[in-house]
């Protein structure tokens, strides 16, 4: 396969996008969508059978187009083509193309199916620029452009307020990530004077290790990086403490759930960290990357335990599978992580693909205490649905089991505490899909409209995607430890086999017994307990600390306005007291009309003035940012 | 005397800072818009000048740059425009002073 | 007349054009101001042997963007010059005086880079090396790829210009009735 068409991967789905911009027909643009996609999977899948062939040391294929030349150094885009990102672009073009036919018949009643075509394609895109860039500055870019991909497609639903501020909550919080992340790109280029990857000459970020120098605080320059780099990870994979959009943006239709905030671009943060590996290797952040995604793995787990919509259960699981991969690249290796993102792929977008064929079934309800007794009506979402739970907890010879377990095992070996924690995580995860199930299927139907079984175009790629979520560990399993970077640990202790199928079926059996003969929906929830339903405060502590510190600045700084301009207007007042009377003597009423009365007016005056910063007065905040320039610039010149 | 390129850096530099005063201190959106160009047509006046005392002005960069900046330029100005109509249309009035809804409240 | 001569003369122009421009209470007498500031900097084009950018400035800027910017006044009225009406923007004294720190931070590298610049005379070129011919050549083939995507913002920024401008049907209406 020669690399140019390489790039063609991510173009089709571009180009589809531009293409579906300009289509009002909602049929027709799915249609050309869901072509283009295929094709670049028909490509993909070739690419990733070629990528499969080369051993895992061999030379990446390159494709490089210089973009940028800035005196003697150049900025290039670029392809790479390795095992790590053939396997991605298969997963990515794969399950991306299952949810496109799925959404086709999802959104078959939508005014804006055309435009909905449009922004899927357009994301579809930039994942696959993600994957397959060998530059980080395009990554940054496509990783952007799946960023407003994201942001679209969440509030595509725009006329209900909650989606719209959903879309920029998600926007927003992302962004504090994403400045780490620009930062990070800047340092990479301060330090090597590249942003290749991989590079013919060997010298590309990946290729060269002396980045061990000195930068600030005895830190090394690789742990500044790689730590800058991680908190573009943190925001986009939503690990806590930015874990706070990803639930939020449950508000989008479901098939974008399943394929941005389940499959695809969440998993987009643990594969920066699993392509710079060498970064956070050389910099000694794995440990931190471990602690992060098991503090995140548990608290998600937790939160999940006390949610009642559908989609936010699902949602907060895969913050917590999230976490795990985090625990998977941090303690186990690249291998392991992305194992457990390829499995949790398919089998999170099955799950999401149910929800969607449930909710559309029950008519836009998705608070399981009003479903119920859903297995008969749906038979064949019922079967997808338990399969893909199945893989969710690990239930011993699904995929998720053979993945989870090379987590476990991995982390056995090298950090016991985060084993512990994150053994936990998966024993909540199997209690509240159980809480799920047992809430949904089972029993009577709680709802008022009768449910149905949705059309054939969305049972079929649920069913499809059934088949590879029990099914894919066990196939790829080998190879793709194999080939990856960084070995797992083989064989596993016993210990570790033990308890992961210790966690997986005591966690069904738990939920099980929990909820067996329980009056569901009418009685309290022994699980929903207020801390886990109210997601532990995260948004109001958000609201309280970061909110307050905001209004606390504009406060401080009025106060100090108001005192220097006191104090220059006492000295004025010092000043024309003195004169006054030196002038006039003894004068008291012009004292009093010229001094007091005055220093009232300049006072009152000096309020005025005091509030100008943030008073929405526009030439104001031109003149501030001018002054910030100055003082930046003469930073700079001084410092020379 | 010779004119030697620190002359034209300067001239740049008091034009940019005419057209920034502008900015600052005048009420009208319009006026502020139009300082903006000149502040943009002081840098292009940088980017010639420095082309035609560097070192290889046969390779036309500053000129080349100086196309790219007038046609950009030339886009800003209209949608600048637009939206100071837009502006108007919604607050009946291009006073930059009584364009304060970015205030808390 | 000489060189020095001719650049003292339209610096002259040019920056006395630029400040009638921003400092004039009635706009269209400003915008006048300013087309004589960009005639003026067309001149200093010229002097530095970029002939085409000099016309291409005349033709953009004085003919097109100072017409636009007409036609702006002309549409929000109101603002032409009413003498109760401040000109300036309050606390435009800060203005001014950061607008003269930002002069300074610019200057004061330049004042300090002299003794490196002073000497530099400009290389002597055959008119055919800055020809519309040759500026054509380097212009198209490396950066034909930026030329098309630059045509599409020029596009799409003329049509986001137009609808922003169009404003939505409703406020249309109110208009109208007002």
């Amino acid at each position: 396969m020669t690399t140019e068409k390489l790039a063609l991967i991510p173009l089709l789905p571009l180009l589809a996008a531009a293409v579906t911009s300009f289509m009002r027909d909602g049929k027709r643009a799915s249609i050309f969508a869901i072509a283009a996609l295929l094709v670049s999977c028909v490509l993909s899948l070739i690419a990733f059978n070629e990528a499969w062939g080369m051993a895992a040391d061999d030379k990446p294929k390159l494709f490089t187009i210089p973009w940028l030349a800035i005196g003697g150094t150049a900025i290039n885009f670029g392809f790479v083509l390795n095992p790590l990102t053939g396997a991605m672009a298969a997963m990515v073009t794969f399950v991306g193309s299952l949810i496109f036919i799925y959404s086709a018949g999802y959104m078959s009643h939508d005014k804006r199916m055309a435009r909905f075509f449009c922004y899927l394609s357009l994301f579809a895109a930039g994942m696959l620029g993600v994957v397959l860039a060998n530059s980080l500055i395009l990554f940054f870019m496509c990783w952007e452009v799946v960023g407003v991909a994201s942001y679209l497609l969440i509030s595509f639903w725009n006329h209900k307020p909650e989606a719209a501020a959903a879309g920029k909550k998600a926007f927003i919080v992302t962004r504090v990530g994403d400045m780490g992340f620009f930062i990070g790109i800047l340092l990479v280029f301060k330090v090597t004077g590249t942003l290749d990857f991989y590079t013919e000459a060997e010298n590309g970020i990946l290729q060269q290790y002396d980045l061990n120098s000195q930068m600030a605080f005895g830190f090394s320059a690789a742990t500044v990086i790689s730590f800058l780099l991680f908190v573009g990870a943190v925001g986009k994979s939503g690990q806590i403490p930015l874990h706070v959009w990803l639930p939020d943006a449950m508000e989008g239709p479901t098939p974008v759930s399943a394929l941005i905030h389940a499959a695809t671009m969440v998993a987009a943060g643990v594969f920066l960290v699993a392509r710079t590996f060498p970064l956070f290797e050389a910099g000694g952040m794995l440990p931190l990357v471990a602690w992060v995604g098991a503090i995140t793995a548990l608290v998600a787990a937790f939160i999940a335990l006390g949610q009642y919509d559908l989609k936010r259960i699902l949602a907060y699981s895969t913050v917590s599978q999230l976490g795990l991969m985090m625990v998977g690249i941090g303690a186990a290796g690249v291998s392991v992580g992305m194992f457990h993102l390829l499995t949790h792929a398919f089998f999170k977008a099955l799950l999401f693909l149910g929800a969607g064929s449930i909710i559309l079934g029950c008519h836009d309800e998705q608070d399981i205490r009003k479903m119920g007794g859903l297995a008969k009506p749906m038979p064949l979402t019922t079967i997808a649905y338990l399969c893909g739970t199945l893989a969710l907890v690990a239930f011993p010879f699904t995929s998720g089991f053979f993945s989870k377990d090379e987590i476990l095992a991995g982390a056995w070996a090298n950090n016991q505490p985060v084993f512990w924690v994150a053994a936990l995580a998966s024993l909540l995860t199997a209690v509240y899909m159980t809480r799920q199930c047992m809430y949904v299927f089972p029993g009577t139907y709680r709802g008022e409209h009768a449910p149905h079984e949705s059309p054939k175009i969305m049972t079929v790629p649920l069913l499809i995607l059934s088949v590879f979520a029990l099914g894919l560990g066990a196939l790829a399993r080998g190879s793709i430890l194999e080939l990856f970077p960084g070995k797992p640990v083989t064989p596993h202790p016993g210990t570790v086999v033990a308890v992961s199928i210790a966690v997986a079926l005591g966690g069904i059996a738990l939920g099980f017994l929990i909820y067996r003969g329980r009056a569901i929906g009418q009685t309290a929830d022994p699980l929903a307990l207020k801390p886990f339903e109210r997601k532990f405060w995260f948004d109001e502590i958000y609201e309280a600390t970061v909110g307050r510190l905001w209004t606390l600045f504009t406060i401080i700084s009025e106060q100090l306005n108001a005192l220097l301009l006191f104090i220059r207007d006492l000295a004025v007042e010092v000043a024309s007291r003195i004169g006054t009377g030196f002038a006039i003597g003894g004068d008291r009423k012009l004292i009093d009309s010229l001094a007091f009365d005055g220093m009232c007016a300049r006072l009152r005056f000096a309020g005025r003035t005091v509030t100008r910063p943030q008073n929405g007065f526009l030439p104001g905040y031109l003149r501030l940012i001018a002054l910030g320039a100055v003082l930046l610039t003469a930073l700079v010149l001084w410092a020379k | 005397m010779t004119l030697a390129l620190h002359h034209y850096l300067i001239l740049a530099a008091v034009l940019f800072c005419i057209g920034l005063l502008g900015a600052f201190s005048r009420r009208n959106a319009v006026v502020v818009l139009f300082s903006v160009e000149i502040m943009l047509n002081a840098a292009n006046l940088n980017f010639i000048a420095f082309w035609r005392f560097g070192t290889n002005p046969e390779l036309l960069h500053g000129p080349l740059f100086t196309l790219f900046t007038i046609a950009v330029a030339a886009a800003e100005v209209a949608v600048g425009l637009a939206l100071v109509i837009a502006v108007y249309r919604h607050f009946r009035s291009v006073d930059l002073e009584s364009l304060d809804t970015l205030k808390e409240e | 007349m000489n060189e020095v001569t001719a650049f003292w003369i339209l610096a002259a122009i040019s920056v006395i054009g630029a400040l009638v421009a921003v400092r004039k209470r009635n706009l269209v007498h400003g915008v006048f101001a300013l087309l004589v500031f960009f005639a003026g900097l067309a001149g200093l084009f010229l002097l530095l042997l970029a002939e085409f950018i000099a016309v291409v400035q005349i033709l953009v800027y004085a003919g097109a963007v100072g017409i636009l910017i007409l036609f702006a006044i002309m549409l929000t009225d109101r603002v032409t010059g009413k003498d109760a009406f401040r000109v300036t923007s309050r606390g435009s004294f800060w203005g001014a005086i950061i607008a003269l720190a930002v002069f300074l931070v610019i200057l004061l590298p330049t004042i300090r880079e002299i003794p490196l610049i002073e000497n530099a005379t400009p290389k002597d070129m055959i008119v055919e090396q800055s020809s519309v011919k040759e500026l054509g050549t380097k212009l198209i083939e490396p950066y034909i790829v930026t030329i098309e995507v630059l045509a599409l913002l020029l596009t799409a920024a003329l049509i986001g210009a137009v609808t922003a401008a169009q404003g939505g049907r409703a406020s249309e209406k109110g208009e109208n009735t007002e």
